[in-house]
């Protein structure tokens, strides 16, 4: 099945109005803690997580709202969160 | 037809509590490296454990296509050697691999692209791969049913073409590399899926799997796609890696009609005929990471109108296949071979996107080295994972990826 996304704005749509834009890594280092490792660890590593995670997406072909939402990585789909208001 | 299943690779192995190595991933890298550990190194106590069967993976996913024009002087040397041992493989494993030296044409549909194919072709010669440039009208001569007319959504400006690539055939390398593996004394578990690895004074001691411990003290991760998950879950290392889906798809059988491996940048289809007749062809990811191998009809039509334009002729044939498998992408579009890092005795594997069938034999060769004697060749060094710490990423890829996960 392909993936469908809820926007918070629009509801659900097509996957392919979207653009993903990475796992929700929470706040990005401050500017004064450059250790090489914390940084890289930011910029690029990944647990790719098999299972649930938190993700940045972006509607680029629709309202242009950037919003976190939970997908299954290994069925590709929304976990669907009924306290979420749209 | 009627006797009893034999498996090519000969009997089931007796499962033992303790080998010198241990190799997780049932999948080319993990044969291959296995074969090269008892082949170079008379290291025959080893145990490659497969959570399916070998082969399940991208091995078996994969279209087949065998190159060395890469963009860097890093890598074309690399996948240089692995091109060379096709040949010396067949004679040595006694096995018809069917590569097939047809030569790789990447059309080019632009001035800048040209420019880039320019560069990429300085570096083959560099590195004494043969690779040159040739223009739309030389691409129709080679290729009859090329559509070179201007009327297209990319007009062809030219290619590079590359003589010394082509194709194998991937299932023919996964038994050839298993039989020759355990002729030598390697064992092959299947259904053997790893759970943990024992690690005591910063060195692996032991590999957890279904069936029991092993006591080794030497592990390779090299299980494609679902590296990155379990180096993450087994050792706690992160990899820069997002798992995407790769799709590919064959026509039915049809006369010979293409003699070289086609590929586009610009319309984002590669195309071979496989030596059945079926034009195998593929090249698209949903990007967004993900460990399904489900196809999507979005790229079905995708693929059929590239394809019709430029192989007018295929115009009305039938796809009879599509499939899918898993590409490890790194945000520099280069693989990570690396070892006694983290932990002494962790080999690392990973990060081939959708060069790991071209790479399989190169990288048997020298992480078999690499383990045997404990020092990195040469030729593996600049593949190391510290490089995204010390921002020395290779320039596989001109532009940033777009799925990685922070741009």
């Amino acid at each position: 099945m392909a993936l469908t996304l809820t926007c918070p704005i629009c509801g659900e749509r097509n996957g392919y109005e979207f653009r993903y834009g990475g796992e929700d890594k929470g706040p990005r280092p401050r500017a004064e803690d450059p250790a090489p490792g914390h940084w890289c660890e930011y910029v690029h590593m990944s647990p790719c997580v098999a299972g649930i995670r938190k993700e940045w997406w972006y509607h680029k072909d629709g309202c242009g709202v950037w919003f976190t939402t939970e997908r299954d990585t290994t069925t590709s789909l929304e976990v669907k969160q009924p306290e979420k208001t749209r | 037809m009627f006797g009893t299943y034999k498996p090519l690779w000969g009997k089931k192995p007796r499962f033992k509590s303790s080998y010198d190595a241990v190799i997780i991933g049932g999948g080319l890298h993990g044969l291959a490296t296995a074969y090269f550990l008892a082949r170079d190194f008379g290291m025959t106590d080893v145990a490659v454990i497969e959570k399916r069967f070998i082969g399940f993976g991208g091995a078996g996913r994969n279209t087949a296509i065998v190159r060395a024009n890469q963009r860097t002087q890093e890598n074309v040397p690399f996948y240089r050697k692995a091109l060379d041992l096709w040949p010396v493989l067949t004679r040595e494993l006694d096995f018809n691999l069917m590569f097939y030296n047809c030569g790789n044409l990447n059309l080019v549909h632009s001035e800048a692209a040209i420019n880039a194919a320019r560069m990429n072709i300085a570096t083959a010669q560099f590195c004494g791969v043969e690779s040159h440039l040739i223009d739309a009208r030389q691409c129709k001569e080679m290729m009859p049913a090329l559509n070179i007319s201007e009327d297209i959504t990319y007009p062809i400006f030219g290619a590079m073409y590359h003589p010394p690539g082509g194709i194998v055939r991937h299932d023919a390398v996964v038994w050839a590399l298993a039989k020759g593996a355990a002729a030598r004394g390697v064992h092959i578990h299947q259904q053997t899926a790893a759970t943990g690895i024992g690690v005591e004074n910063g060195k692996i001691i032991s590999v957890d799997t279904e069936h029991g411990k092993i006591n080794t003290p030497r592990v390779l991760l090299s299980a494609g796609g679902y590296t990155a998950a379990l180096a993450y879950r087994l050792l706690r290392i992160q990899l820069p890696i997002s798992v995407l889906t790769i799709q590919a798809m064959v026509t039915q059988p049809l006369k010979p009609l293409l003699n070289h491996v086609i590929s586009s940048g610009a319309y984002h289809v590669y195309a071979n005929q496989t030596l059945k007749g079926e034009i195998a062809t593929g090249a698209h990811m949903d990007p967004w990471p993900n460990y399904t191998t489900q196809t999507t009809a979005h790229y079905i039509k995708h693929q059929a109108e590239a394809l019709a334009e430029l192989l007018p002729c295929l115009r009305g044939v039938k796809f009879m296949r599509h499939w899918a498998g898993l590409a490890d992408m790194t945000p520099d579009m280069a693989p990570i071979m690396d070892g006694n890092d983290h932990v002494d005795g962790f080999y690392l594997d990973c990060g081939w996107g959708y060069f790991g069938f071209k790479s399989c034999t190169a990288v048997g060769k020298y992480m078999a080295r690499f383990m045997a004697s404990e020092k990195c060749p040469p030729i593996l060094k600049p593949f190391n994972l510290r490089r995204f710490e010390q921002h020395r990423l290779m320039g596989e890829t001109a532009a940033v990826v777009n799925y990685s996960a922070n741009n």
